[in-house]
């Protein structure tokens, strides 16, 4: 029976690992200790900017034109062509752009800290670091967390921007079964200034989650160059699960008892 | 000098009251038991002599046990590093000296025993003021741990622009002589991953010193340098250390400054060392001023200081 409970345990264990490790990091934006760095958070910031912008947009893009040529196709098999500009406002608000943005920030910027910092503490660098007096947590973790709360909203509401431009492109230029004025008339009807709150909180939820869990392997990656890949792989399955998992409890929280359309009433 | 009579116990004395490696003077009363799972064999060379320095110590260990798992690598050692002394820590390759110096600085914590770095114990310190008393050392660590993100005039600015108000201007006139004294003047804007390992280790011996802490750990900062490099490196420890001797004595510094050397290469420890450690399976084996040291009749200190195949030392 021990062993039937080993693994599962083991996952409970490293939980609680990470949930301690997060806090410490949430703990030194809180204290405003991170502020004594605010250089690298600077620095970080526009890392994320220059590196990571273009392919979270780009892939967003994509998504976008997809959803719209399947919903002004799905719209027209059942006979409410003009309806098609419910597909961007649902599907590329609610689901589709938090799950793409989540699986990039994965991707590119969860993977990279990991590699960063793994790297760093294989070769004695946060070592150095604490030796000098200086809080590896603080400087490298807290850092590129402050960073990225600084400029991922507007990262992310660009990627809706994208998003909806590139349903728009394929529903009303490519495919052409509305006008445009027809699918602006129902994609606004479909949606309120709350809904891009939500989808903002939700991929914001996101984006926290995978930086505190890419810091948490990186910190303490062990076992040289094959730990820090480990690390990393580790890393990108317990992101990829954690942004279903916050996509999934988002839309229940946010929409799961209201959908907020005007469908019926 | 006041330094040396302020507090001038000997080490021997400081250990009388009840610790294993108790020693009255150099002739030891009592023979520590060997550790736990070891016979009296195996500590057979060990005579855990200490010849007095006539300093305090700024480090001492305290009868410190560390395993990693079963490998004990820390056996109830007792150690000191005397104040104001260029100390060498020698003993064959797996001892645990570096694991040693991370003890000094709080990245390693004991399993029991203590560590005090000037007075305080280490391991009971609070993050607080463990990271206070951090700035009170440089390491240089075995392989350099340089950020490979920085040049390398970046990575010896780091702890000035980290730790001091200085201008920038100022910045790199200290930079600049540190990286010149140690022959990388013309490398400032290279990458750590550009240079060579002893070009590494240069530079971060230049980034430990760049500070000017009271106490500098060298973690083998002549490994793969050349032999002239090497000769040349251990004049440059002793001139450092004499300069800030100077500067300790003339703003009567509370603490002298205090070089602690971990090395395998026995004609710089015969040349720049005022003290030697000498450590293996976990205790030292004696320890005393170097030519106390140079002249023991220990068999295990003569082998290792003569760098010989017979003798107790063997492979395994
Ligand atoms: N973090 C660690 N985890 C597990 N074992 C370790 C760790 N650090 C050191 N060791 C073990 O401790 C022993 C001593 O290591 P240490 O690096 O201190 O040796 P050393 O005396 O510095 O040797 P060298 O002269 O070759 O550098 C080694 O057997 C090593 O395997
Ligand atoms: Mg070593």
């Amino acid at each position: 029976m021990d062993d039937l409970f080993a693994v599962p345990r083991g996952w409970l264990e490293s939980f609680g690992e990470i949930v301690k490790f997060c806090a410490r990091i949430l703990g030194d934006i809180a204290s405003l200790r991170v502020f004594k760095y605010f250089g690298e958070v600077l620095r970080q910031a526009g890392i994320l900017i220059v590196s990571s912008t273009l392919v979270i947009w780009g892939l967003v893009f994509i998504i976008g034109l997809q959803c719209g040529i399947e919903g002004a196709y799905f719209d027209r098999s059942v006979g409410v062509p003009a309806y098609a500009g419910v597909f961007a406002a649902w599907c590329d608000l609610r689901e589709l752009v938090p799950l793409c943005f989540g699986y990039m920030m994965a991707a590119k910027v969860g993977t990279g800290i990991v590699a960063e910092i793994g790297s760093m503490r294989i070769s004695d660098e946060i070592d150095a670091l604490e030796v000098m007096g200086i809080s590896g947590v603080t400087f490298l973790c807290a850092t590129r967390l402050l960073g990225s709360m600084l400029v991922l909203p507007f990262v992310y509401l660009c990627s809706i921007g994208a998003g909806f431009f590139a349903s728009y492109l394929a529903v009303v230029q490519q495919i052409g079964d509305v006008s445009s004025g027809g699918y602006f008339l129902i994609f606004w009807q479909f949606q309120n200034p709350p809904d891009v709150l939500y989808s903002l909180i939700k991929a914001m939820a996101m984006a926290i989650v995978i930086v505190l869990v890419g810091c948490y392997y990186g910190y303490t990656a062990t076992g040289g160059p094959v730990g820090v890949g480990t690390a990393t792989a580790k890393s990108m399955v317990f992101n990829i699960v954690s942004v279903h998992v916050i996509g999934m409890l988002g839309t229940q929280l946010f929409w799961g008892a209201n959908p907020r359309a005007p469908i019926g009433g | 000098m006041s330094f040396e009579d302020s507090e001038g116990t000997p080490i021997a004395g400081d250990l009388a009251d009840g610790s294993p490696a108790a020693a009255a003077g150099p002739e030891l009363t009592t023979r520590p038991a060997p550790p736990p799972g070891a016979s009296e064999e195996e500590y057979a060379n060990h005579s855990y002599k200490v010849y007095p320095s006539g300093r305090r110590n700024v480090v001492e260990f305290d009868n410190t046990y560390k395993s990693f798992g079963r490998n004990q690598i820390l056996r109830g050692l007792t150690m000191g590093i005397p104040e104001g002394m260029v100390s060498m820590i020698l003993g064959p390759s797996g001892t645990g000296k570096s694991v040693c110096i991370k003890h000094m600085v709080g990245l390693l914590y004991p399993d029991s025993g203590d560590v005090r770095v000037q007075g305080e114990s280490v391991p009971d310190m609070p993050d607080e003021q463990l990271f206070e008393m951090r700035k009170k050392f440089g390491l240089l660590f075995q392989d350099g741990a340089l950020f490979s993100s920085m040049n390398l005039y970046d990575n010896v600015a780091f702890p000035l622009r980290q730790h001091t108000e200085k201008s920038e201007q100022e910045i790199e006139e200290i930079v600049m002589r540190r990286l010149t004294e140690v022959g990388l003047g013309y490398s400032r804007d290279k990458l750590p991953n550009e240079l060579s390992g002893g070009m590494r280790k240069r530079a971060g011996f230049a980034r430990a010193l760049v500070l000017e802490p009271d106490i500098l750990l060298f973690d083998e900062p002549d490994s793969g340098l050349d032999p002239v490099r090497t000769a040349l490196l251990g004049e440059l420890i002793l001139e450092i250390h004499r300069e800030m001797m100077e500067d300790a004595k003339a703003q009567k510094k509370p603490y002298l400054p205090t070089f602690a050397v971990v090395t395998h290469d026995i004609m710089s420890a015969r040349r720049v060392a005022d003290y030697i450690n000498v450590l293996w399976r976990g205790r030292i084996v004696e320890a005393g001023p170097a030519q106390d040291m140079l002249n023991s009749d220990n068999p295990f200190i003569r082998q290792f200081l003569a760098g010989e195949s017979q003798g107790p030392l063997t492979m395994d």
